[in-house]
C-alpha cells in the first residue's frame, strides 16, 4: 500500500506541475494496484470532461509562471497558420460556400462542456482539501474558486478560501520582509520591458519609485490583498525589485 | 513664559499645497516626510481602508474615485445649492450631499458625509506634521493664503479647517498679496502689480496697487476651471488616441489603471518640457490586449513644440482673462510696473512667452512660482509674532476682503464699507424712503463687489417698522455698520425723526455651526489623546506577539515531526523563523505600524502550526 500512496502523491504532484499525461498515467498505476482507492479515483475524475486543463505559463498577475520567462513561441505549435491564396479578384466569401454546401470541417467542433454538477463540487472539494493539506495552497484556492462559481455560499468552500488566502498572505509578505520597507527597482528601467507582466502587474510595478512602502502600495494598487502580495512576492522572487 | 513654537504659513491650494517658515530671518520651504516640496491636497479612503493623504492620495485617485476627495477648495464655505457647488457637482467624481441644515456642503468619504473643513483640516494637519518633524517641535500657530476673492464665509471656513488641524490661524491673507510679499514688494516703493497665478485647477488675476506698505487688491479675475490638469488633459488625449491608432482602437480611458498611468506620466512629461525640448513617455505593460495576450506597450515621446500645439488654446484663453481683467479694471499692460508669475504652469516657456508678449516686459521670476505663496504667508506670520526682527518689515493689517452695504431702491448694491477697510471699524450712511408714506422698511446686509444687489451674498436682512409717515424722500434713516476685530458685523437703522432703532449681527460663518464645530474638535482631541495612548497600547501589542511567538516556538518540534513526513512546506519553520524576526525587528524599532502588520502575519503562522500540529502529517492512505 505505501507505494499505491507514493503513487498518489507523485500524481498529484504531478497534476499541480501541470503534467497531466504523467500524473494521469501514475494515477491509473495506483487504481490498477488499488482499484478502490478514492484519492487516486478523485483526481482522475477531475481529468474528465476537459474541467482541468494543464496550467499554462501565465504572465506574472495571473497564475505564477515559475521559469519568468516570456513563453516560448514554440510552446503554441506553428508560428503561423498556412498561406492561402486567394484568388486575385474578388476572392471567395467561404462562409457563403459553407453554408450552401453540405461541407463539414474534419474536425469535429468543441462539444460545450455541460454544466458543472453537485457531484463536481464534491470532487474539487475533495481535491482542495488535499491540496491544501499537501500544501499547495494556490492549487486550493483554484478548486475553491470554481466551486463558488457554482455555489456560492459552499460553506466549507468558504472556509477554505479563508484558510487558504490567509495562508498565501502570510506566505508572500513574508518574502517581502517587513510591509514599513520601501522597495526599489533592482534592475536597470530598460530591463522592465525584457519582463513578462500583465497590465496589472505592470501598474504595481510602476508605482516603485523608492518612495512608497510595500504596505502603501497595497493601498495604492486597489488590488485585493493577496493579487498584490502575489505580484510584489513575483518581483522579490525575479529580482525585479528589492527592498 | 512657555515657547510657543515657530509659527508658518500655509499656501492651502486647490491642487497643491505649501508649507513654509522663516528660519535665522530666511524664508524657506519645509520639506514633506518624503521630502516633497509640494503636498497634493487630495484626501482619500482606500479600498483597504487605510486613510490617505497627500502624494499616495493623488497616485491611487483614478483608480479609486468615489473614495478620493480632490479640489475641497472650491466647495469651502459654499452654499449647497450656490452656482459654483452645482458647478463641481458635474466635474467631481466623488458624492456632495447637503449638511443636516441644508445649507452647507459636504462629501461622502469613506461612506460617511464629511465637512469641507474636516477634508481641508485632514491637508492641513498633514503639513502641520512635516513642520513638526522637520522643527522636532509642536507647531500650533500659521498664516493661511486665499484667493483674493473668498468672501468672509469663506475665510471663516479656512479658519475653521485651521483650528480642526490643531492650529491657531494668526492671520488670512490674499495669495497675491502673499506672492508679492515673497518678492520683497512694499517696502519704499509705489507699483501696480500683476500677479498671474496659473495652478493646478485654477487661473487667478489680480492687479495690486502697493504703496506705502498697503496691499489694494484693487481687481480680481480669472478661470476657476482652467490649470494644468487641463494642460495634462490634452496630452493624455494625444497619448491616448495616438494608442488606439496602433492598437486596434483600445480605449485606455476605459481602464482606470491605464489611465492613472496616464495621467501620471502627462504631467511628468508637461514638467520635464519646462527646461527640455523632448519628453519620453514609457509606460510598459500598459493595457491588457485580452486573454492570454501579452500586455501593450505605449512609448511616446513628446516635444515642447507638440506640446504647445496641443495647448495653443489654453494659453490664448489665460491671455483673454488677463486682457479682460486689465480692461475691467481700466488698466493698460504699459501702467503694470510688475508682473509676478504664480504656480508651477507658468514654468511653461509658452507661458512665459505669452505674457511677456502682452505686457511688454519680462515678467518676474525671481522666486519659485509653486512656493511663492507660501514663502510670503511664511514672512507675514513671521511679522506677526517677532516685528522687530529683520525681514519683519512689513506687517498686513487684517482688512474687509469684500465692500460690505445694503439693498437700495432699483435693486442696486450700496457700499457702505469698502473692500480694504483696516478692521475694527464704522460707518454710517443716511438714506430715505422711496415711496410716499412709506412706514417700513427692509434692510439687507450684502457682500460683494458686484453693482447689482443680486450679484452679491446676502449676509442678512431684518425690517424697520414704525417709520413716520411722510412724503418719499422726507424721511431720513441712518444706517450705522461696526465691524469689531473678530469680523462680526453690526448693523443697525435708526429713524432720525422718532429714534425708532432695529438693528442685526452677522457673524461670518463658514457653513459649520459652533456645535459642530465643537464636536469635530472633541473628536480631534480624541485623535490627540489616541496618539498619547499609542504607547501603551504598543507595550500590549508587543506582550501580546511575545506571547504568540512563545507558542509558536513551543510548536516548532511537533510542526517539524509533521513536515518530515511530507515534501510540502519544508521551509514553513523557515519563514515562521522570518516573521518572528520582524516582529522583532518592529518591537526594537517602537514601530507600531510594523508590529501591527507582523502580529498579524503571526497570528497566521499560529494558526498554520497549531493545525499542523493537531493534524499531524499529510492524510495518510485510505
Amino acid at each position: 500500500m505505501e507505494s499505491v500512496r507514493a503513487l498518489v502523491d507523485e500524481g498529484i504532484r504531478a497534476y499541480v506541475a501541470g503534467k497531466i499525461p504523467e500524473a494521469r498515467r501514475l494515477l491509473d498505476e495506483a487504481l490498477r494496484r488499488d482499484p478502490r482507492n478514492a484519492r487516486a479515483r478523485s483526481y482522475l475524475l477531475l481529468f474528465q470532461g476537459g474541467e482541468v486543463a494543464a496550467p499554462a505559463p501565465a504572465p506574472v498577475g495571473g497564475a505564477a509562471d515559475p521559469a519568468g520567462y516570456a513563453p516560448s513561441p514554440w510552446d503554441d505549435g506553428p508560428a503561423a497558420v498556412a498561406t492561402v491564396v486567394l484568388e486575385a479578384e474578388e476572392g471567395l466569401d467561404l462562409s457563403a460556400v459553407a453554408e450552401k454546401s453540405d461541407l463539414r470541417p474534419l474536425v469535429p467542433e468543441a462539444t460545450q462542456p455541460s454544466a458543472p454538477g453537485p457531484g463536481d463540487v464534491d470532487v474539487w472539494m475533495a481535491g482542495a482539501r488535499d491540496l491544501h493539506a499537501l500544501g499547495d495552497f494556490s492549487g486550493s484556492l483554484e478548486m475553491i474558486e470554481k466551486i463558488l462559481k457554482v455555489d456560492a455560499e459552499h460553506h466549507e468552500a468558504r472556509e477554505y478560501l479563508r484558510q487558504n488566502e490567509a495562508t498565501l498572505v502570510a506566505m508572500y509578505e513574508s518574502k517581502l520582509g517587513p510591509l514599513a520597507c520601501v522597495p526599489r527597482l533592482a534592475i536597470q528601467p530598460e530591463e522592465v520591458m525584457w519582463l513578462n507582466l500583465d497590465h496589472r502587474a505592470g501598474f504595481l510595478l510602476a508605482q516603485i519609485d523608492g518612495t512608497v512602502d510595500f504596505e502603501s502600495l497595497f493601498a495604492l494598487s486597489g488590488l485585493p490583498r493577496l493579487d498584490a502580495a502575489r505580484i510584489l512576492a513575483t518581483f522579490v522572487d525575479r529580482g525585479v525589485i528589492a527592498a | 513664559m512657555s515657547d510657543p513654537g515657530p509659527v508658518i504659513g500655509i499656501d492651502l491650494g486647490t491642487t497643491n499645497s505649501v508649507v513654509a517658515t522663516v528660519r535665522d530671518g530666511v524664508p524657506r520651504v519645509i520639506p514633506g516626510r518624503g521630502g516633497q516640496l509640494l503636498t497634493p491636497s487630495v484626501v482619500a479612503v482606500a479600498p483597504n481602508g487605510r486613510r490617505l493623504v497627500g502624494a499616495l492620495a493623488k497616485r491611487q485617485a483614478i483608480t479609486n474615485p468615489g473614495g478620493t476627495i480632490f479640489a475641497v477648495k472650491r466647495l469651502i464655505g459654499r452654499r449647497w445649492g450656490s452656482k459654483e457647488v452645482e458647478d463641481a457637482r458635474r466635474v467631481l467624481p466623488y458624492d456632495l450631499v447637503a449638511g443636516p441644515a441644508g445649507n452647507d456642503v459636504r462629501v461622502v468619504l469613506g461612506g460617511a458625509p464629511v465637512t469641507i473643513q474636516e477634508v481641508s483640516a485632514q491637508i492641513l494637519a498633514e503639513l502641520r506634521a512635516d513642520a513638526e518633524a522637520w522643527f522636532g517641535q509642536p507647531v500650533t500657530r500659521a498664516v493661511i493664503t486665499v484667493p483674493a476673492y473668498f468672501n468672509d464665509g469663506q475665510r471663516q471656513a479656512t479658519r475653521d479647517a485651521g483650528r480642526i488641524a490643531g492650529l491657531e490661524v494668526l492671520r488670512i491673507i490674499n495669495e497675491p498679496t502673499s506672492a508679492a510679499l515673497a518678492y520683497g514688494f512694499g517696502k519704499q516703493m509705489e507699483k501696480k502689480v500683476v500677479v498671474f497665478d496659473l495652478g493646478g485647477g485654477t487661473f487667478d488675476v489680480s492687479i495690486l496697487d502697493i504703496g506705502q506698505s498697503v496691499f489694494d487688491v484693487v481687481a480680481v479675475g480669472g478661470d476657476t476651471y482652467l490649470g494644468g490638469e487641463d494642460f495634462d488633459r490634452r496630452v493624455i488625449d494625444w497619448l491616448t488616441f495616438g494608442f488606439a491608432r496602433d492598437n486596434g482602437g483600445i480605449d485606455l480611458r476605459q481602464d482606470r489603471m491605464a489611465l492613472q498611468r496616464l495621467r501620471d506620466a502627462a504631467e511628468r512629461a508637461r514638467c520635464e518640457l519646462s527646461s527640455a525640448a523632448m519628453a519620453d513617455v514609457q509606460l510598459p505593460f500598459l493595457a491588457s490586449a485580452g486573454e492570454g495576450k501579452a500586455a501593450l506597450h505605449l512609448m511616446k515621446q513628446l516635444t515642447r513644440e507638440k506640446l504647445e500645439e496641443l495647448t495653443r488654446d489654453l494659453v490664448e484663453r489665460c491671455i483673454a482673462v488677463t486682457e479682460r481683467t486689465l480692461r475691467d479694471a481700466g488698466v493698460r499692460p504699459a501702467q503694470v510696473g510688475e508682473v509676478l508669475l504664480v504656480g508651477g504652469m507658468t514654468r511653461m516657456p509658452r507661458i512665459q512667452r505669452a505674457v511677456r508678449d502682452f505686457f511688454g516686459r519680462e515678467p518676474s521670476k525671481g522666486v519659485h512660482p509653486e512656493e511663492v505663496v507660501a514663502l510670503g504667508a511664511a514672512i507675514q506670520a513671521h511679522a506677526l509674532v517677532a516685528p522687530a526682527t529683520p525681514g519683519a518689515e512689513v506687517l498686513l493689517l487684517d482688512v474687509t476682503p469684500q465692500n460690505l452695504g445694503i439693498l437700495v431702491a432699483g435693486g442696486y448694491f450700496q457700499t457702505v464699507i469698502p473692500r480694504n477697510t483696516t478692521v475694527p471699524t464704522s460707518q454710517t450712511h443716511f438714506f430715505t424712503t422711496v415711496q410716499d408714506d412709506q412706514t417700513q422698511v427692509r434692510i439687507a446686509v450684502l457682500q460683494g463687489g458686484g453693482e447689482r444687489a443680486e450679484e452679491n451674498e446676502l449676509l442678512g436682512e431684518f425690517v424697520l417698522a414704525g417709520i413716520r409717515p411722510a412724503r418719499r424722500g422726507e424721511v431720513s434713516i441712518e444706517v450705522a455698520f461696526d465691524i469689531s476685530a473678530d469680523g462680526i458685523v453690526g448693523v443697525s437703522a435708526r429713524d432720525v425723526d422718532t429714534g425708532l432703532r432695529q438693528s442685526i449681527t452677522v457673524t461670518a460663518t463658514s457653513g459649520l455651526t459652533e456645535e459642530e464645530l465643537r464636536r469635530i474638535l472633541d473628536e480631534n482631541v480624541d485623535e490627540l489623546l489616541a496618539r498619547k495612548q499609542t504607547g501603551a497600547e504598543f507595550e500590549e501589542a508587543r506582550a501580546r506577539a511575545a506571547g504568540v511567538m512563545r507558542e509558536i516556538e513551543g510548536l516548532v518540534p511537533a510542526v517539524q515531526a509533521a513536515l518530515e513526513r511530507s515534501r510540502f512546506g519544508r521551509d514553513a519553520v523557515q519563514k515562521a523563523e522570518g516573521v518572528m524576526a520582524r516582529t522583532r525587528q518592529a518591537i526594537e524599532a517602537r514601530d507600531a505600524g510594523a508590529l501591527g502588520a507582523a502580529a498579524e502575519s503571526l497570528d497566521r503562522t499560529l494558526q498554520l502550526f497549531r493545525g499542523l500540529a493537531r493534524g499531524g502529517p499529510p492524510p495518510a492512505e485510505e
